[in-house]
């Protein structure tokens, strides 16, 4: 069995997010929607699950808005506010937000909108006096990440929604990777749109959700049924909101303690890891970070060719993203934190989560060190040249 | 698990097939895609250039299908610096480059190998249509293909002994139509995928365009077209737009049909004659490797001075530690600088150089 350290692409099912698919999957189907008993039983699931996700944020049930994921959540988010507004605006962000955030926003660029992206310290950290010097009166939305998913920085977003607000704008908070990791409470954060993802905690892909406060004036990115508040329309995916709702309360009850253990688990590996690997550089921060992240520079080897390596020796891992071809690119939020492209290269991201233990931390130590040692011997004395 | 082979996967039906086999024979095979040049949009045409998106999913459809792990590695650096500079380069030179032989000998077979290195691979495998052969003294010899007209050998020339050791070619032995039928057989999907003649960096073949795109202005070396006895026939918009051996294009109008027999870069004239004043009775060849050690002395050899040119009975002498002259056995058309010229015995490749000159 593979050691899996890539908990910030997507956790494995948790097993008692399975044992509840498979009760639903076995109780026959209904849409929540529908007037008989059986869609009201599924509307009974459905609304616990809502409550229970909504419990993870300290909102309340009626502000969670499911939808397919984490990217939809984020596009629903922008888009959404934006018609609301109409066609001039401003939108402030950060130069190390995920595709979802980046993507939508540059296409909106390219149609004329003014996009604010402000680059982040060495730590991956936005300052939030740089947010709010560049609100005006035409700003209409300030999107940004709380937690980053490549290096892990947490920001510090407490106080931002005042002057956000004052200045008429909203302020939309992607806590994807932050979510069930620390505690977020929309209250505290202030923020009027929020996005979860579900497969970051444990359930299958295709659950997401968006937080909306109440009064929040937008439009849906999806017309159809009423469902969702009208907020989304389309059959809910009831499989997924279930699962969403197992994970959720999991991660909830075990916050507290996970995030000590995983920390700990962490803090060993950087250890064991800078012991064996002169050289070895930290891309994360060490304070104000989530618990489970690393991203490390490796010296003297392309992180490319450690990925791969590092697959087949059985640890999995993670590299900036993926092109559509499916080749690594250099991370565009190592690089707006200001690396090197060489030094983004050479850099991965290991990401630990339920199912890692001290015995993972221990094996997977030993093999990314040796494995290490033979990439970085191969590519810089390749024992045969043409 | 057989021995670790590192499959180079283009997503055409040789390499997919090649990649194939040696799963079905029980290799640990590892399928790597190199990403070479920028992907940019979507191309219309399929057959437009390698590297794109299509060609990757038609290698990763066939690992899949296969069952064996495959990967995308980011070669573009290393492309530009060691094959698409020095192409560049030798035309604005009034030279012909050969890109794939560039790509082979410093792409391939050394950064992908050192690549394979760092995987702990055994072997790194590709679709090319050659064999390597072991010699009754645990040498290594490189071998023409079975399948004549497909023979890929004069692209490989520069494999070395640890090379050759740590290559495997197996189509070698098969022809096109078989390796169209097992890729059938095998259920992959790009058996019947056009083959991809031209330069995989050049989308639709305009090499002079390209040139002209990756160079300064003042790189460009104007000039005139005229002939042997130095009379002006006409102007032309650079040397690069021109190939030693070349017949049309040539913006002249004549009685007879006449060819490119010199470039100068130096006066930026294109020197054009008859079919006669053509031949050459041999050629110039510099940077010559061996792909085992190196033979004494004079050599009776056949070489082959283009891809698709049938070898030609000559005698070789080396003038240098790497540098030879070649004398035909008879005159011979069309010796293009910056070609590489093959020898052979027999089915051998016993090494080659890069054309500098006719002799």
């Amino acid at each position: 069995m593979p050691i899996f350290l890539d908990y910030n692409a997507g956790a494995p099912v948790r097993p008692e997010v399975r044992s509840a698919v498979a009760a639903v999957l076995g109780g026959g189907g209904a849409n929540p929607s529908s007037v008989h008993r059986g869609g009201q039983n599924a509307r009974r699931m459905l609304e616990q699950a809502r409550a229970e996700v909504a419990a993870l944020i300290g909102a309340a049930p009626a502000q969670i808005v499911f939808c397919s994921g984490g990217t939809e959540a984020n596009n629903a988010a922008i888009f959404g506010t934006l018609r609301a507004r109409g066609p001039r605006a401003r939108i402030i962000t950060s130069a190390i937000e995920h595709s979802s955030i980046m993507k939508p926003l540059a296409h909106l660029e390219a149609e004329g909108l003014e996009i604010i992206r402000i680059a982040p310290d060495r730590e991956g950290r936005v300052d939030p006096a740089q947010i709010r010097s560049a609100l005006d009166r035409n700003t209409a939305l300030v999107a940004i990440g709380l937690a980053n998913s490549e290096v892990g920085t947490i920001q510090n977003l407490s106080g931002l929604s005042a002057p956000i607000h004052a200045a008429g704008a909203m302020l939309h908070i992607d806590a994807a990777q932050a979510a069930g990791r620390i505690a977020v409470d929309v209250s505290r954060l202030g923020c009027d749109l929020m996005t979860l993802s579900g497969h970051k905690l444990g359930t299958p892909a295709g659950i997401g959700a968006l937080f909306v406060r109440d009064g929040a004036n937008m439009t849906p990115l999806l017309f159809g049924g009423p469902q969702e508040r009208g907020l989304r329309a389309g059959t809910p995916n009831l499989i997924g909101a279930v699962a969403f709702g197992v994970a959720a309360a999991i991660a909830r009850e075990r916050m507290e303690q996970e995030a000590g253990r995983i920390a700990a688990l962490r803090d060993t590996m950087l250890e064991r890891l800078c012991a064996a690997i002169p050289g070895l550089e930290l891309n994360s921060p060490r304070r104000e970070v989530l618990p489970n992240t690393l991203n490390l520079r490796f010296p003297g080897v392309r992180g490319e060719t450690l990925l791969i390596a590092l697959d087949l020796a059985g640890v999995q891992v993670s590299m900036g993203s993926a092109c559509a071809a499916g080749a690594v690119e250099p991370s565009h939020v190592l690089l707006a934190m200001g690396r090197s492209p060489a030094a983004a290269r050479s850099s991965l991201r290991i990401s630990l989560g339920y199912g890692t233990g001290a015995r993972e931390v221990e094996d997977a130590c030993g093999i990314i060190a040796s494995v290490w040692r033979r990439v970085a011997r191969a590519e810089n004395h390749p024992q045969v040249t043409a | 698990m057989g021995a670790r082979v590192i499959a180079a996967m283009s997503g055409g039906v040789d390499s997919s097939v090649a990649a194939a086999i040696l799963a079905e024979q029980g290799c640990e095979v590892i399928g790597i895609a190199m990403r070479l040049s920028d992907d940019g949009a979507p191309r219309t045409n399929r057959r437009a250039a390698c590297c794109s998106y299509d060609d990757f999913e038609d290698a990763r459809r066939v690992a899949e299908v296969m069952r064996f792990p495959f990967y995308v590695i980011d070669l573009r650096e290393e492309f530009a610096a060691g094959v698409i500079h020095p192409f560049v380069g030798e035309y604005l030179a009034g030279r012909t480059p050969n890109p794939c032989l560039l790509c082979n000998r410093d792409i391939k077979f050394a950064r992908l190998w050192t690549r394979a290195q760092a995987l702990d691979a055994d072997y790194i495998a590709t679709g090319h249509y050659a064999r390597i052969e072991r010699g009754p003294q645990g040498d290594f010899r490189l071998l023409k293909a079975v399948d004549a007209r497909k023979d890929q050998s004069y692209f490989l020339y520069t494999l070395n002994q640890p090379q050759l050791a740590r290559t495997l070619f197996p189509l070698g032995s098969m022809t096109k139509d078989e390796v169209r039928a097992r890729a059938r057989r095998m259920g992959l999907a790009n058996a019947d995928k056009p083959e991809s003649q031209e330069i995989c960096f050049v989308p639709g073949g305009d090499y002079a365009g390209f040139v002209q795109s990756q160079s300064r202005p003042g790189q460009i070396r104007r000039g005139h077209v005229i002939d042997s006895a130095g009379r002006i026939l006409a102007p032309h918009e650079g040397i690069h737009r021109f190939t030693v051996g070349q017949r049309r294009g040539l913006g002249v109008a004549a009685g007879e049909p006449l060819y490119v027999c010199g470039i100068s870069a130096d006066s930026g004239n294109v020197i054009v004659g008859r079919r006669d004043e053509l031949r050459a009775a041999g050629l110039r060849a510099a940077a010559v490797t061996w792909t085992a050690t190196r033979p004494p002395g004079e050599l009776e050899v056949e070489v082959k001075i283009r891809y698709r040119h049938p070898p030609i009975p000559a005698r070789l002498t080396m003038t240098a530690a790497d540098r030879a002259e070649v004398a035909f056995a008879r005159a011979n058309p069309a010796v293009t600088p910056g070609q590489a010229c093959v020898f052979y015995r027999g089915e051998e490749v016993l090494g080659g150089g890069f054309i500098e000159s006719a002799l």
